[in-house]
C-alpha cells in the first residue's frame, strides 16, 4: 500500500507551511500540525496562523486561495490522531536531533501500518535520524529535502537509508515527481546532499574571490550571474535575496559535518564585513538592505551598493567589465577574457566545477543528478558537468593542472571527450567508468527536446516548427524571441491545419519548452507598421490571425494547447481557441493588451464575452457578463496559476493541469488522443449583447475612474473602445451577434487605438523598457 | 553674358508664411521680435547686400583665391570690407541671444539669409557660417564664463569660430582622433596635434579665431567615447577680455581645391596650445551631436542655394541666347532665331532646377521651423515631436538637397552649352562650389546610413510617424478635393512606395545590415522626392485658392511647377523602388579581388 492520498506535515514554519501548501496545490488533503505555545487560547494557533499567512505571502505559495481549505490545522499535543489516516507524514521541525527523534516515536505510535515518514532535514544525516527509532520505522523512512519556496523551487532531494523499503522510495519519488511536479534527485546520505554541497562551495568561492580579486559588488554580480548561466541577481544579489544571516548557520553546519579534506574548509573564511552587516541588521531584502539597499533619505529611491573594502554605501554603478559582455560568445570567452572579471570568473569556476567533478561518486552515482540538482535547486542554467563540456573538459583539466590545482578523477576519465553526447538520437551521459548510458526518462515523460534530437521537423520556418510526436499527433512549437507571435507562427498554424485535413495527422498539440509559452503578439512589428501608417498591413495581419485561430477552433480535429510559463495576450488567445488546454501548474495567463494601449484583437474579447455570457454561475441580467469580461480585460488581469486560469474562465472545467513540466507534453498528447474518439467540432455560438445603452453606462463608469484619478485619460479611451466590443457594437438584446461580427468589432477598435499617439507611446515604452507606460 | 542674382524674397515669404505659418513662431517665448514685418525687412536688407556686395565678389574671389604666406592667410580682395559690412548690418548676431548682443531671431529666419549669402557667394558665407556653429556649441555646452567671454565677440563678428574635427587618419570615423589634450595644473589643457580641412581656420577677417577642437585626454577610453571638446583661441584672452599673446596654434598650409576657393581650408597645427574643456570630459561627441541637426540643415541649404543661383543664371541665358527655331515653328519671327527657352529640353532643365529649388526651400524651411519649435516651444510634447521630425529629415535635407544642388548646377552649365564651360560666365564655378556640400558635414553616403541605420529604428520607429502620419492624413483629406487630384494621386503613389520600401529595409536590414546599406542612398533620395512632393502638393493647394487674385502669375507658376514636379520628377521613385528591392546581392557578391 504505497498510494498517497492524504498527507501530514509536522511543523508549520515557513518551509512546513510551504510544503503543506504545495501538497494542497496537488489537490490532496493535508494536516498541518505544530506545537501549542505556552498559554495559548487557540491551541492550533501556530498552524492556523501559518495557513492565514499563506494567503498573504508573495510569491503565493498556493496556486489558488481555495486550496487553503484543503489544509487542516492542528497541534502536536492534541491532534496526533489526525496522522492515523495519512499515507505520508513529513516532518519539518527544528533541526535538532533529539526533538526529531522524540517526535518520530510519537509518530510511530499513531501512524497506520505501511504509511511513510519523511524528514525535510538539510543538515542531519539519515543514519542518525533513525538510529534510535522504533522497529520498522527506518523501513518506511526517507529524507525529502525541499528547497524554499516549495511551490517554485523544482528540486526535491530524496535520501533513502539502507533499511528503506524500495517501494517506499519509489512511491515517494513518484509522488514528488507526478503529484508535486518536482525534479526528483536521489542523493546519498552525505553532508549537504548534492545541491547544497556544491552550491555552498560555489557561493563561498564567489564571495571570497570577489574580495580577493578586488571586484566591486556590481562587477562581481555582472560576472557570477547571467554571463555564466547563474541567476541574474548575481552572487551578492542572491545573498540579499536568501538572507545574509543564513550564511554563518550554513557554514557552521557544513564545517561540522564535512570530511576533513574538503575544499570548502580551504575556501571558507569568516568575513568581517558580513558579520558586521548581520549585526547591524543588514541581512538582505528582508532586513534593512544587504549588499544592495534602497536609500530613501533624499526623498527619492536611490539604489545603493556597499563598498566591500570600506563598508560604506554609495549609489549603484553599473559594471563596465568587458568580460561580462563576452558571455554572449560563451562561458569560455568569459573565463579567458583578460581582465579582472575574466580572472574572477576563472577562479570561481575552476574551484566550483572541479569540486563538483570530484564529488561523483561520493555524493551521487551519476553526473546528471548533480547537474539536475544545481539547475533545479540553484537555478543554474547549466549544471557543472554541462559547463565543463562547454569549456572543454580537456582544456579545463589542463588549465587546472597548470595552476597546480588537483584534477579530479572524473576529468581524467573523460579525457578530451565530453560528459554528455548524442548517440543514436539520444542524449547520453558518462558513467564513472567512462562508459555512456542513455539519460533515463520516467514513464509518462515526453520531451520535445528529445523528439527534436531524434527526428526532423515536419515543417519549419524562422518562427515555428511542426513535429511528429507519434500516434498521429503533430506538435506546433513556437521559437521566436520570447515566443512572440508573428506571421511565421500563423503560417505554421495554417500548415498544421492543412496537414491534418489532408490526413497526415489526426490531432494538434500546441506546446514549446521555452521559458514562456508566448508573451503575445509581436507588437514591435505592429508598431513599426503603425509608425509608417501601413494600416492595411496591420489590419490584414489581424484578420489573418483571427481567421486562423477561428479555423483551429472549428476544425474537424482536436487542438490541445499545453502552456507553461507566460501565455499572455495573443498567447492567451491561442488557449482560448483551443478545444482543450492541458496547462502546467505554473502557467501565467491573461489578456494584457490594454497595458500597451490596445485591446485583444485575435478573438480574446470575443471568447471572454462569450464565456461570461454562457457561464451558468454568473448573476442574471445582460450586464453581468459584460462587466465580468470588461473588468478582466480592462485591468489586464493575469491568472497566476493554471488553477486561477480556470477561475477566470480562460481554462474550462475539463481542462487539465500537469504538475511536472516534463510530463506536460505527454499529458497534452493523451488529452488530444482522448478527444479524438468521436470528435465533433464545437458549434458556433451566437449570443445577444446589450449594445449602445450598456456602452453609455460603461463610459460613464470609466469617466468616473478618470475623474477620481484611478485611471489615466488614455485608459478611458482604451476602456471605451473595449466597451464597444464587449457590448456588441450597434446591437441590442433582441438581436444575435455572430463571432465574425465580434472579430470585426475587435479589428475596428484595435486599429482605432493604434492610430492614437498615446497607444503608440505605450507600445514603444513597453518594447524599450519592458514596463507599461501610464499615460 | 554672365550670371545674375535677385534675392527670391517673394518665394521666401510664400514658403515661410503662406505655406508654413511662420508667424506662429513669434508667439513663442524668446521669438517675440520675429513679427513678419521685421523679418521681411531684414530679408530685404540681406537681399540687397547679397545682390550688391556678395554676388560681385563671387567670381573675383574664385579667380583670386586665398593667399598663404608665412602662416598668414589673406582672403581675396574685397572680402574684408564685405565682412565688415555684414557684421555692421547685424547679420552675425541675427539669431543670437539678446543676452550676448544678438537679435534673438529664429534660426529659420537666419536660414533664408544664409541661403541668399550662399547663393551669391558660397565661399564668403562659410566664414560667418562657422562662427555661427561655434556660437551654438559654446552656447549649448560652455560654462557661463566661456559664454560671457566668447559669445558677444561672435555676435559682433570681431572674433570668428571653426570646427576642428578631421585629422589625416580620421574623417568619418572620429573615434580614430589622435590630437591629445593633457591636463595642466591650472585646469586648462595642453593641446597637441594636427587638424586638416579646417574651413576658415586662418584668415584676415577677424581679430581672433576660436577653434573648437576634438581631442583625447590621456585617461580617455578608446574610440568615440573618449573624445572631448576643447576651445582653443588663436590669441589667448586676458583677464579684461582683451587679446593676449599668440597661442600655440598655427596654420601649416591651405588646401588647393576643386571649389570654394575663396574660403581658406587649412591645416591647423596645435603645439602645446592652451585649450579649455567645453562640456563634460569624454563627452565631446554628445556636444557635437547637439549641433549636428542645425549644421546639416544649413549644409542642405547650400544645395538649395546652388539650385537657386543656377536657375537664375540659366533662365537669363535661355531668354537671351538666340539659336534655331522652335520645333513647332518660329515663336519670334522678328528675330533671326528663337531664344532657346522655346525648346522642350531647355524647359525641362529649367523647370527641373526650379522645382527642386522651390521644393527644397519649402522642405528646409519646414524643418528649420521645427528646430525653432524644438528650441523654444514650452510644451514638452510639441518640443519632442519637433525634434523627432527634424532628426528624421535632417539627413534627407543634407544629402538630397546637396545632391540636387549639384545636379542643378550641372544642368545650369548645360543650358549654356559650351559657354557654360567658360570661366567668365560663372556657371562652372557653381558646379565646383556645389560639389563640396555633398562631401563635408558627413558625406551623403553617411547621411543615408544615418537615415536607415539610426533614424529609422530610433525609438522603435517613432521618428517615422512624425512624417508618415501627417502626410497620410493630408493625402486622405485632399483625396476628396477634385482639383487636388492631379497632385495628391502621384503623391499617394510615391508615398506608398516609400512606406513599402521603409518596411522592407527595416525587415531585411534586421536580418542583414548590408541590405539596408545597399538600399540607403536610393532610399534617402526617394524620401527626399516624396517629402518634396508633399511640399509641392501643399503649395499647390495654397496656390489653387489664390490663382485668380492679385498675384495670379506667381500662383499660377506655382501650380504649374507643382504639376511638372509630380509628372516629371516624382516618378523617379518608381525606379528607385525597383533598385531598392533588388537588395544587396549584386554589390556584395562581387569578390573584392575582382575590383
Amino acid at each position: 500500500m504505497t498510494e498517497i492520498n492524504k498527507v501530514a506535515v509536522l511543523g508549520a514554519g515557513v518551509m512546513g507551511a510551504g510544503i503543506a501548501a504545495h501538497v494542497a496545490n496537488a489537490g490532496l488533503p493535508v494536516v498541518l500540525l505544530d506545537i501549542v505555545p505556552d498559554g495559548a487560547k487557540d491551541r492550533n494557533v501556530v498552524a492556523s496562523g501559518a495557513i492565514a499567512q499563506l494567503l498573504k505571502t508573495k510569491p503565493a505559495p498556493l496556486t489558488s486561495k481555495r486550496n487553503a481549505k484543503l489544509i487542516t490545522p492542528g497541534n502536536l499535543d492534541d491532534n496526533m490522531d489526525m496522522l492515523s489516516d495519512c499515507d505520508l507524514i513529513i516532518e519539518v521541525v527544528i533541526e535538532r536531533l533529539d526533538i526529531k527523534q522524540g517526535l518520530y516515536k510519537k509518530i510511530d505510535a499513531v501512524r497506520k501500518k505501511g504509511s511513510m515518514v519523511a524528514s525535510n532535514t538539510s543538515t542531519i544525516p539519515l543514519n542518525q535520524l533513525v538510529d534510535s527509532a522504533p522497529d520498522g520505522f527506518a523501513d518506511d523512512f526517507v529524507i525529502m529535502h525541499f528547497f524554499n519556496p516549495p511551490r517554485y523551487m523544482r528540486l526535491l532531494e530524496i535520501v533513502s537509508g539502507p533499511k528503506t523499503r524500495p517501494e517506499v522510495t519509489k512511491a515517494i519519488s513518484e509522488f514528488g515527481d507526478v503529484k508535486l511536479g518536482k525534479g526528483v534527485v536521489h542523493c546519498k546520505d552525505t553532508p549537504g546532499f548534492i545541491g547544497n554541497r556544491v552550491g555552498n562551495l560555489w557561493g563561498v568561492a564567489a564571495a571570497r574571490f570577489a574580495f580577493e580579486e578586488g571586484l566591486t559588488v556590481e562587477e562581481a554580480d555582472s560576472i557570477i550571474g547571467k554571463p555564466l548561466g547563474f541567476p541574474k541577481t548575481g552572487i551578492f544579489g542572491l545573498a540579499d535575496l536568501v538572507g545574509i544571516d543564513l550564511t554563518p548557520h550554513v557554514a557552521a553546519s557544513m564545517l561540522k559535518s564535512l570530511p576533513e579534506k574538503d575544499m570548502y574548509r580551504d575556501l571558507y573564511q569568516e568575513n568581517e564585513l558580513m558579520t558586521k552587516m548581520i549585526a547591524d541588521g543588514y541581512t538582505g531584502r528582508k532586513g534593512k538592505g544587504g549588499f544592495y539597499r534602497i536609500n530613501k533619505e533624499s526623498g527619492k529611491k536611490v539604489k545603493e551598493t556597499i563598498n566591500l573594502v570600506t563598508g560604506e554605501y554609495a549609489p549603484t554603478v553599473k559594471s563596465t567589465l568587458a568580460s561580462a559582455k563576452a558571455g554572449k560568445k560563451g562561458i569560455r570567452a568569459v573565463v579567458e577574457y583578460d581582465d579582472k572579471g575574466g580572472r574572477y570568473a576563472w577562479k570561481v569556476l575552476s574551484h566550483s566545477l572541479s569540486y563538483a567533478a570530484s564529488m561523483v561518486p561520493e555524493i551521487s552515482d551519476t553526473i546528471y543528478q548533480v547537474d539536475e540538482a544545481l539547475k533545479d535547486g540553484y537555478a543554474w542554467k547549466w549544471g557543472p558537468f554541462e559547463m565543463i563540456d562547454k569549456l572543454g573538459a580537456a582544456w579545463f583539466a589542463e588549465k587546472l593542472a597548470a595552476e597546480g590545482m588537483e584534477v579530479p578523477e572524473l576529468l581524467k576519465t573523460v579525457g578530451d571527450g565530453t560528459f554528455y553526447r548524442v548517440e543514436n538520437n539520444k542524449v547520453q551521459f558518462m558513467e564513472t567508468d567512462g562508459s555512456y548510458s542513455d539519460l533515463p526518462r520516467g514513464e509518462g515523460v515526453l520531451l520535445l527536446s528529445d523528439i527534436k534530437l531524434a527526428s526532423e521537423p515536419v515543417s519549419k520556418n524562422g518562427s515555428a516548427s511542426l513535429w511528429d510526436i507519434g500516434d498521429g499527433v503533430i506538435c506546433l512549437e513556437f521559437h521566436t524571441k520570447m515566443n512572440s507571435l508573428d506571421d511565421g507562427i500563423v503560417a505554421q498554424m495554417k500548415k498544421a491545419t492543412k496537414l491534418i485535413e489532408k490526413g497526415d495527422f489526426k490531432a494538434l498539440v500546441i506546446h514549446n519548452e521555452g521559458e514562456n509559452f508566448s508573451v503575445g503578439a509581436n507588437v514591435g512589428l505592429a508598431l513599426f507598421a503603425a509608425n509608417l501608417g501601413l494600416w492595411p498591413v496591420v489590419e490584414s495581419a489581424m484578420s489573418d490571425g483571427q481567421k486562423t485561430l477561428k479555423k483551429l477552433k472549428y476544425s474537424k480535429f482536436p487542438v490541445v494547447s499545453a502552456p507553461r510559463g507566460m501565455a499572455l495576450g495573443g498567447g492567451c488567445e491561442v488557449l482560448l481557441h483551443s478545444d482543450a488546454v492541458q496547462a502546467h501548474v505554473e502557467t501565467y495567463t491573461g489578456l494584457v493588451e490594454v497595458g500597451v494601449g490596445v485591446i485583444p484583437g485575435w478573438g480574446g474579447c470575443k471568447e471572454m464575452i462569450t464565456r461570461h455570457t454562457l457561464n451558468k454561475r454568473r448573476p442574471g441580467g445582460p450586464m453581468s457578463a459584460m462587466m465580468g469580461a470588461f473588468e478582466m480585460i480592462s485591468t489586464a488581469q493575469v491568472a497566476t496559476s493554471a488553477a486561477e486560469a480556470k477561475e477566470k474562465l480562460i481554462m474550462r472545467e475539463g481542462d487539465g493541469i500537469t504538475m511536472n513540466r516534463d510530463r506536460l507534453l505527454a499529458d497534452a498528447k493523451a488529452k488530444a488522443l482522448a478527444l479524438l474518439d468521436g470528435y465533433t467540432p464545437p458549434e458556433e455560438v451566437e449570443i445577444s449583447l446589450p449594445g449602445p445603452t450598456a456602452l453609455t453606462a460603461v463610459n460613464l463608469a470609466v469617466e468616473g475612474f478618470v475623474a477620481n484619478g484611478m485611471a489615466k485619460p488614455h485608459d478611458a479611451t482604451v476602456s471605451k473602445a473595449l466597451g464597444r466590443v464587449l457590448t456588441g457594437g450597434d446591437t441590442d438584446m433582441t438581436e444575435v451577434v455572430t463571432e465574425d461580427q465580434l472579430y470585426a468589432l475587435e479589428r475596428e477598435a484595435f486599429l482605432g487605438l493604434l492610430k492614437t499617439e498615446k497607444t503608440l507611446q505605450r507600445i514603444e515604452h513597453m518594447l524599450t523598457t519592458g514596463k507599461p507606460l501610464r499615460n | 553674358m554672365a550670371t545674375v542674382y535677385k534675392a527670391p524674397l517673394r518665394d521666401m515669404e510664400f514658403v515661410y508664411y503662406e505655406l508654413l505659418g511662420g508667424e506662429k513662431l513669434a508667439e513663442l517665448p524668446g521669438y517675440e521680435e520675429a513679427d513678419p514685418d521685421t523679418v521681411k525687412a531684414i530679408w530685404e536688407e540681406a537681399g540687397k547686400i547679397a545682390e550688391e556686395v556678395m554676388f560681385p565678389l563671387n567670381r573675383t574671389g574664385d579667380e583670386e583665391g586665398c593667399h598663404f604666406e608665412n602662416g598668414v592667410v589673406r582672403t581675396p580682395k574685397g572680402f574684408k570690407e564685405a565682412y565688415d559690412l555684414y557684421c555692421e548690418s547685424g547679420f552675425t548676431g541675427l539669431t543670437a541671444d539678446p543676452e550676448y548682443g544678438g537679435m534673438g531671431m529664429p534660426h529659420s529666419v537666419g536660414l533664408m539669409i544664409a541661403e541668399m549669402m550662399s547663393a551669391t557667394n558660397h565661399s564668403f558665407s562659410m566664414y560667418p557660417g562657422l562662427t555661427h556653429g561655434a556660437y551654438n556649441a559654446i552656447n549649448a555646452h560652455g560654462s557661463e564664463e566661456q559664454k560671457n567671454t566668447y559669445l558677444p565677440k561672435f555676435v559682433e563678428g570681431t572674433w570668428s569660430g571653426t570646427m576642428c574635427l578631421t585629422e589625416p587618419q580620421c574623417g568619418t570615423d572620429l573615434g580614430l582622433i589622435r590630437t591629445k589634450a593633457d591636463p595642466k595644473e591650472d585646469g586648462s589643457y595642453n593641446i597637441n596635434g594636427t587638424k586638416i580641412f579646417i574651413s576658415a581656420g586662418e584668415h584676415d577677417l577677424t581679430d581672433n579665431i576660436v577653434h573648437l577642437v576634438l581631442a583625447r585626454m590621456p585617461d580617455a577610453p578608446p574610440g568615440i567615447k573618449g573624445i572631448s571638446l576643447f576651445l582653443v583661441p588663436k590669441f589667448l584672452i586676458k583677464e579684461d577680455d582683451s587679446l593676449g599673446p599668440r597661442n600655440g596654434v598655427s596654420c601649416g598650409a591651405i588646401e588647393h581645391k576643386m571649389g570654394i576657393n575663396a574660403n581658406s581650408t587649412c591645416v591647423i597645427n596645435f603645439d602645446d596650445a592652451e585649450g579649455y574643456l567645453i562640456g563634460k570630459k569624454h563627452k565631446g561627441m554628445e556636444a557635437m551631436f547637439v549641433m549636428m541637426n542645425s549644421a546639416r540643415v544649413g549644409t542642405g541649404m547650400q544645395g538649395l542655394a546652388a539650385c537657386e543661383q543656377s536657375y537664375q543664371g540659366a533662365v537669363e541665358y535661355a531668354r537671351e541666347r538666340v539659336q534655331m527655331r522652335s520645333l513647332t515653328g518660329a515663336k519670334h519671327p522678328e528675330m533671326k532665331a528663337d531664344p532657346i527657352i522655346v525648346h522642350p529640353d531647355v524647359r525641362r532643365m529649367l523647370l527641373t532646377i526650379r522645382a527642386y529649388s522651390e521644393g527644397c526651400r519649402a522642405m528646409s524651411s519646414w524643418i528649420a521651423q521645427e528646430l525653432d519649435q524644438h528650441e523654444k516651444n514650452p510644451d514638452p510634447v510639441r518640443k519632442q515631436e519637433a525634434d523627432d521630425l527634424a532628426s528624421l529629415l535632417t539627413p534627407v535635407i543634407k544629402a538630397f538637397q546637396t545632391d540636387v544642388g549639384f545636379e542643378s548646377a550641372n544642368l545650369g552649365v548645360q543650358v549654356y552649352g559650351g559657354h557654360g564651360f567658360i570661366r567668365e560666365h560663372g556657371m562652372e564655378q557653381y558646379v565646383r562650389d556645389a560639389r563640396i556640400a555633398q562631401l563635408y558635414e558627413g558625406t551623403n553616403g553617411i547621411q543615408a546610413l544615418d537615415l536607415v541605420g539610426r533614424k529609422m529604428g530610433m525609438h522603435m520607429g517613432r521618428y517615422l510617424r512624425r512624417f508618415f502620419h501627417p502626410v497620410q492624413e493630408f493625402i486622405e483629406a485632399e483625396m476628396e478635393v477634385p482639383e487636388m487630384n492631379e497632385f495628391v494621386m502621384p503623391l499617394a503613389k510615391a508615398f506608398s512606395r516609400l512606406q513599402q520600401a521603409s518596411a522592407w529595409i527595416a525587415q531585411e536590414g534586421m536580418k542583414n545590415p548590408d541590405q539596408a546599406g545597399a538600399a540607403s542612398v536610393d532610399y534617402l533620395r526617394m524620401f527626399g522626392l516624396v517629402t518634396l512632393a508633399y511640399m509641392w502638393a501643399r503649395m499647390a493647394k495654397i496656390a489653387l485658392a489664390k490663382q485668380d487674385g492679385d498675384e495670379a502669375k506667381f500662383y499660377q507658376a506655382k501650380i504649374k511647377t507643382a504639376r511638372f514636379y509630380m509628372q516629371k520628377l516624382l516618378p523617379q521613385t518608381g525606379s528607385l523602388f525597383s533598385t531598392i528591392m533588388t537588395g544587396s546581392e549584386t554589390l556584395m557578391d562581387f569578390d573584392e579581388e575582382f575590383f
